[in-house]
């Protein structure tokens, strides 16, 4: 018996123990800033200590999330760049994106970032340039070499802090063959759009696949509504606080129209828990389940990764006109990724331009194009690719590109309009009352 | 004489204490730079009004502290963690404790079972995850297909997606994953207790029900306690599984203090706030872990 007593008391203790020290794990995650990016240089050699070993060599160290062809493609230049530069040594760490957003943020905040960084420009770069911690790369580059709407999203006050490579646009991807099955042509006007969203439901076909876990695909409409409604100016009104807010009008009518799509049954079912990252929506278009979804260019790397057969009935369109309107047809929404960066702490500054230059040099961004199909941030690149060929055309018209909100906005403001938009897509919410919630925070972020 | 052997003894101590020291400081160490000192260092943090990106801090007092209670998605969160609570205390040991009963029973290819109701525990939080979004899936998923096949077409719903299916969607899955873990911890408890006290009732004309009332279940408190202990604590801090199925969502649905931390954290660029956020997951741990001991510890001292 007592035998047995002693053994329960060791197993007890054993566990408190144990469960005590997973309290304190608990805790650890908020505080984690500076003992987390101690424990997590090893594993990548810091920016701050010169090669040890190596001694002579000028060590560089480079963060990126680019995948598939396009990180192949960076890892070639970076090899190019050790070649012609036999005392720079560049180590070039690949994160995954979810991933890299919480690394970066560690490793500048135990100060020991990397020389080179991964950026969407906008304001996320912007909290780290208002830290102090990104090196100002006015005239170091030459602005002149990129799109202005590309090097405009890493320029504050007029300085500008980033270089970008390539673009991603927001665009209508759709099955060509079922439109051709049923006469339809790609639609001009939003009530188009709605009678081609019913052609498709009687027949039991979701129309719109979307999936919408991680908020930013339900984002890409409102974005887009937003300025079909309200014009090209209406997000810098409501984020420059000159002009129209948040809660205009033209935000109402966009969450309403969202809303009136949802209620046409336009979306696939259960949009609001679907994953985007594992494919949960391109698998309703690879399975002809649904007809056409709003995405961003990479989509055409996916399908090329994932279902190669389906490329041929793969067709783009961009964002119709809503009746009544005062956004152009041709402004488009999209982003720049990647903007890199520099850290301000590097130790060798001349260097990092250096390699900078080489990762957004014209010679690169012409193997994007050709090779990952992509619409590149830098002047002078032709294009061959079916797709990129279109969406360059696209991009040419267009006089204004609209960046993302969530890219653009301080962090606490741009999760606040992913989530009230996702709450009005799942019709948890009024239109009214996430356009108010998003003025308010509009009020206390911006305006002071 | 005696003093030779005082003196002994005293030097028999002094060893004994460096003896001590050599085996326990390295572990201490470590335990106190990893776990006992991030403790104290989130409380500092707590009180500043801080990016994580930055080496500038503003000191704001307790101000993080008073914005926690008027914010509503934490408090849905922590109302969450509370319901994650007692629904593991509630479904994970009881179902555990069946399932180690049921393994104790001379079944043929008990070790075949053994295995495979342990195997959810094996797999890896984020595999378990990704499993189940799929079982859930609206449209390909199984669990939608079956309720259909069973002509129970009404019931089907998009399980994640829906804010008023998503916690319970979410919680089940938790369940699922954890029941083996106290089945092994409850089967463990289960072989303590002897052989020859189960075979005395059953002469004396016990049956089974009485026998596990009487005689099987008092023994197997101390085990039941930690059982709780660990659920308890492990349901407050949860983390992975939600951040991969939902990310919290929708619409703040699943929500847990933890997911909440990291997004203010490394989201919101918030690590003050996010820091206050993990002192009261902390506070609340703690309260938790000293009650439930004490309780226990009552319980014992009461003579049962």
């Amino acid at each position: 018996m007592t035998g047995i007593k002693k053994w329960l008391s060791i197993f007890v203790c054993v566990f408190l123990l144990a469960s005590l020290m997973a309290c304190g794990g608990g805790s650890r995650g908020g505080s984690s800033s500076s003992p987390a990016a101690s424990s997590s240089s090893p594993d990548q050699p810091s920016a701050g200590s010169p090669a040890s070993g190596t001694g002579e060599k000028k060590k560089l160290t480079l963060w990126f999330i680019d995948t598939g062809k396009r990180k192949e493609l960076i890892e070639e230049t970076v090899q190019e760049f050790m070649k012609a530069h036999p005392d720079i040594e560049v180590d070039a760490v690949q994160i995954p994106n979810d991933t890299y957003k919480t690394k970066l943020p560690v490793a500048m905040g135990g100060n020991n970032p990397p020389d080179l960084f991964h950026s969407w420009g906008g304001g996320w770069l912007k909290e780290f340039v208002k830290a102090g911690q990104v090196m100002e790369l006015t005239d170091k580059i030459d602005p002149n070499n990129y799109l202005p709407a590309a090097i405009n999203i890493a320029t504050y006050d007029g300085k500008i802090y980033g270089a970008p490579l390539a673009m991603s646009l927001t665009l209508f991807f759709y099955n060509k063959e079922m439109f051709a099955k049923n006469n339809l042509e790609p639609p001009k006007t939003f009530n188009d759009l709605l009678r081609i969203v019913d052609v498709f439901k009687a027949q039991g076909i979701a129309p719109i696949a979307m999936a919408n876990k991680t908020k930013w695909p339900g984002a890409l409409w409102l974005i887009y509504l937003a300025n079909r409604i309200g014009g090209s100016d209406i997000f810098t009104e409501a984020f420059e606080r000159k002009g129209r807010g948040f809660d205009d009008p033209a935000y109402v009518r966009a969450g309403e129209l969202i809303q009136q799509l949802v209620d046409r049954g336009a979306f696939i079912n259960g949009f609001n828990g679907l994953d985007y990252d594992t494919g949960q929506s391109r698998q309703f278009l690879y399975t002809e389940k649904a007809v056409m979804e709003l995405q961003t260019s990479s989509y055409i790397t996916n399908v090329r990764s994932e279902m190669p057969g389906f490329e041929e009935k793969l067709g783009i369109f961009p964002f119709p006109v809503v009746e009544g309107g005062l956004g152009n047809a041709t402004d488009l929404v999209g982003g720049v990724s990647p903007v890199f960066s520099i850290s301000s702490k590097t130790k060798y500054p001349d260097e990092a331009v250096e390699l900078l230059k080489a990762l957004t040099s014209r010679e690169l961004a012409q193997k994007f194009a050709d090779q990952a199909g992509v619409v590149t941030a830098v002047k002078g690149v032709e294009y061959k690719d079916k797709f990129a060929k279109m969406m360059n055309e696209y991009l040419s018209q267009a006089q204004f590109l609209q960046p993302f909100y969530d890219q653009t906005l301080p962090p606490e403001m741009a999760e606040l309009h992913k989530d009230t938009t996702q709450a009005l897509f799942g019709k948890t919410i009024t239109p009214e009352e996430a356009a108010r919630q998003m003025e308010e925070a509009a009020k206390r972020i911006l305006d002071k | 004489m005696t003093g030779d052997a005082s003196r002994i003894r005293r030097r028999n101590s002094l060893n004994k204490g460096l003896f001590l020291c050599f085996f326990i400081g390295p572990a201490l160490l470590v335990y106190t730079v990893y776990n006992i000192y991030p403790i104290f260092a989130t409380f500092f943090y707590s009180l500043f009004d801080w990016t994580g990106i930055e080496n500038a801090k503003t000191y704001v007092g307790l101000e993080n502290y008073a914005r926690l209670i008027r914010d509503h998605i934490f408090l849905r969160s922590l109302g969450n963690n509370i319901l994650l609570v007692f629904a593991s205390v509630l479904t994970q040991i009881p179902l555990g404790l069946a399932l180690a009963l049921l393994l104790q029973s001379k079944i043929r290819g008990m070790r075949f079972f053994r295995t495979v109701y342990f195997l959810p525990f094996l797999m890896s939080t984020v595999a378990i995850a990704i499993l189940w979004m799929f079982i859930y899936n609206p449209t390909f998923g199984v669990l939608n297909q079956v309720l259909g096949d069973i002509g129970l077409s009404s019931l089907q719903r998009s399980w994640l997606g829906e804010k008023s299916t998503a916690m319970g969607a979410v919680i089940a899955t938790i369940c699922w994953q954890f029941t083996p873990f106290y089945m092994i911890l409850l089967r463990a408890g289960l072989t303590g207790i002897p052989e020859e006290l189960l075979e005395a009732a059953r002469i004396d004309g016990c049956t089974p029900w009485k026998s596990f009332t009487r005689i099987t279940l008092p023994l197997l408190v101390p085990t039941l306690v930690t059982a709780c202990v660990l659920s308890t604590i492990g349901s407050l801090k949860y983390f992975d599984l939600i951040y991969v199925m939902t990310e919290g969502g929708p619409d703040s649905a699943t929500e847990l203090m933890a997911t909440y931390m990291y997004k203010q954290a490394f989201r919101h660029f918030g690590m003050g706030f996010a820091s206050a956020i993990s002192t009261c997951m902390f506070i609340l741990s703690f309260i938790v872990a000293v009650a439930i001991l004490s309780l226990d510890r009552y319980r014992a001292r009461g003579g049962v």
